[in-house]
């Protein structure tokens, strides 16, 4: 029985069974090589639900969002009028780490959401797919074992499934759930996480100058959309800081610093508690290279702390604890 | 600042932040000792080195400051304490990202001023306007209001 059978299965069994009310999945979504999330209430809906290299949004962003708003429809009620919501969700290995890190915030009780575990051999970037079609429209696309087939208007086109997957998702150290309700399917073969920080490191060797040119290069493409905040399932406050007005932390003028001092805001939000998913450098409509400056703050998560963000319940987030021991070489004349 | 900016005897602007409790109190004792130290300096006052939101740092920078230092009380004399240590953490991360994107290491400053080193306080002012004034102006993520 293939994955995608058992998992509706499942979904059907839990809806039927009433241990959730919602299962947070994937659907096919309106193009051929693209997945959208979806949210089965009705057990007969189950068909809906899909899983394949196109799933590519971490659907943990969707199980806060549903829980903030139930916890928000309860505060009215008389409390013994009120509900409890428990959430089911489809999640591989990126997705768990950020329930453990809403979890590890507080953001809602272990018994609110059923993770319902599923492998991940990566999933398809949209850019690198557009890349490969030379940006002509894909009229078709298909999966087989480890290629991939799209037509264009100038004919079908077999390349390797890896040429295209994600940066995230090829040095992935966690492509199998880290918590779990249930598993579906067998574990995934790991992935190549040694590389992890190939392009950190290469960009530490470079210089200041060159460094810094190449952030406010890339930092000219944004265009503010704030897409990739909306998508990060670690960002989550209910009033960013970009749309705080009193104080307005930061400007919205045309002036490059502003968006230089927005981005390095939100990227150091994410210390300690970016996964790496990728979902931010997927939606991002004009491709910045976000996941060259996360990947920094993960790697000195690492080196300075011994932290992975969202590897263990235990392990609390690194800028949430602290000890007399922490390194201080950077301290001036201590 | 642009007008200082373009002036020959450029003098660098610093912004510290400082705990109320201990490096606050040592530029106290540096002032009431009459120690000199260099005047390109603006302090401003928080409960606590832990109270240092990192994006002081980076709005000051973005504002025009040269150098942002940052000061609090010796790990383990917090006057609530362990705000001191929460921030060690924050700032290790921070100076070490700001530093990635190609921001000089020195323009952003962390050390520990107690309340009786009125000394060190001078010190620490002279030997961080010295490191800035190597670097001279800042011209990184600036914000121009021209
Ligand atoms: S910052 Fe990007 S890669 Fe990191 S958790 Fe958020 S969406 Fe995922
Ligand atoms: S998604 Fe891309 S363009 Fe939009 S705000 Fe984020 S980095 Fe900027």
């Amino acid at each position: 029985m293939s994955i995608e059978k058992r998992l509706q299965e499942k979904a059907v069994e839990l809806l039927s069974e009433k241990k959730v009310d919602v299962v947070v999945g994937y659907e096919a979504g309106t193009l051929p090589y693209q997945a959208a999330p979806c949210f089965i209430e009705n057990p007969d809906d189950e068909g809906r639900l899909v899983l394949n290299p196109f799933c590519s949004v971490n659907l943990a962003k969707y199980v806060h969002d549903i829980l903030m708003a139930h916890k928000a429809s309860q505060k009215r009620m008389k409390p013994e009028q009120r509900t409890k919501k428990v959430v089911g969700v489809v999640a591989r290995g990126c997705t768990t780490r950020s329930l453990v890190i809403h979890l590890q915030e507080r953001q809602y009780e272990r018994d609110q959401i059923f993770i319902i575990g599923v492998p991940c051999r990566g999933y398809v970037s949209k850019k690198k797919l557009a890349a490969a079609a030379g940006g002509k429209e894909i009229t078709a696309c298909a999966i087989i074992n480890d290629r991939l087939s799209f037509t264009t208007p100038d004919g079908t086109k077999e390349i390797p499934l890896e040429s295209v997957l994600a940066e995230s998702c090829l040095s992935c150290r966690y492509n199998n759930p880290v918590i779990s309700d249930v598993m579906v399917g067998d574990p995934a073969p790991p992935m190549k996480p040694d590389s992890e920080y190939a392009d950190v490191d290469a960009f530490e060797a470079m210089s200041g100058e060159e460094r810094w040119n190449y952030f406010a290069e890339e930092m000219k493409k944004c265009i503010r959309c704030y897409a990739c905040r909306n998508t990060c399932p670690s960002c989550y406050c209910k009033v960013c800081f970009v749309e705080q007005s009193q104080p307005r932390w930061v400007g919205v003028s045309v002036d490059e610093s502003d968006t230089q001092a927005f981005q390095i805001m939100r990227l150091f939000h994410m210390a300690g508690r970016c996964v790496d998913c990728g979902s931010c450098v997927d939606v991002c409509p004009m491709g910045v290279d976000l996941r060259k400056f996360l990947k920094k703050l993960d790697k000195d998560g690492y080196n300075l702390f011994a932290h992975r963000a969202g590897e263990k319940m235990e392990q609390q987030p690194p800028l949430s604890v602290h000890s007399m021991d922490d390194k201080d070489e950077f301290i001036y004349e201590p | 600042m642009a007008d200082n900016k373009a002036q020959e005897n450029w003098q660098p602007k610093i912004v510290a932040f400082v705990c109320n409790w201990c490096t606050y109190a040592g530029a106290d004792l540096a002032g009431i000792s009459r120690i000199q130290y260099p005047p390109n300096v603006r302090l401003v006052r928080l409960p606590c080195s832990g109270r240092v939101n990192p994006f002081y740092v980076v709005k000051a920078l973005q504002e025009g400051a040269d150098g942002v230092l940052v000061s609090g009380c010796h790990p383990g004399e917090c006057h609530y304490i362990t705000g001191n240590l929460s921030a060690r953490r924050k700032f290790a991360m921070l100076k070490s990202f700001l530093s990635y994107l190609g921001i000089e290491p020195d323009r952003t400053i962390f050390t520990w001023v107690s309340a009786s080193e009125g000394e060190k306080f001078a010190h620490v002012i002279r030997g961080v306007t010295e490191k800035i004034k190597a670097l001279g102006p800042a011209k990184k993520l600036v914000k121009s209001y021209e």
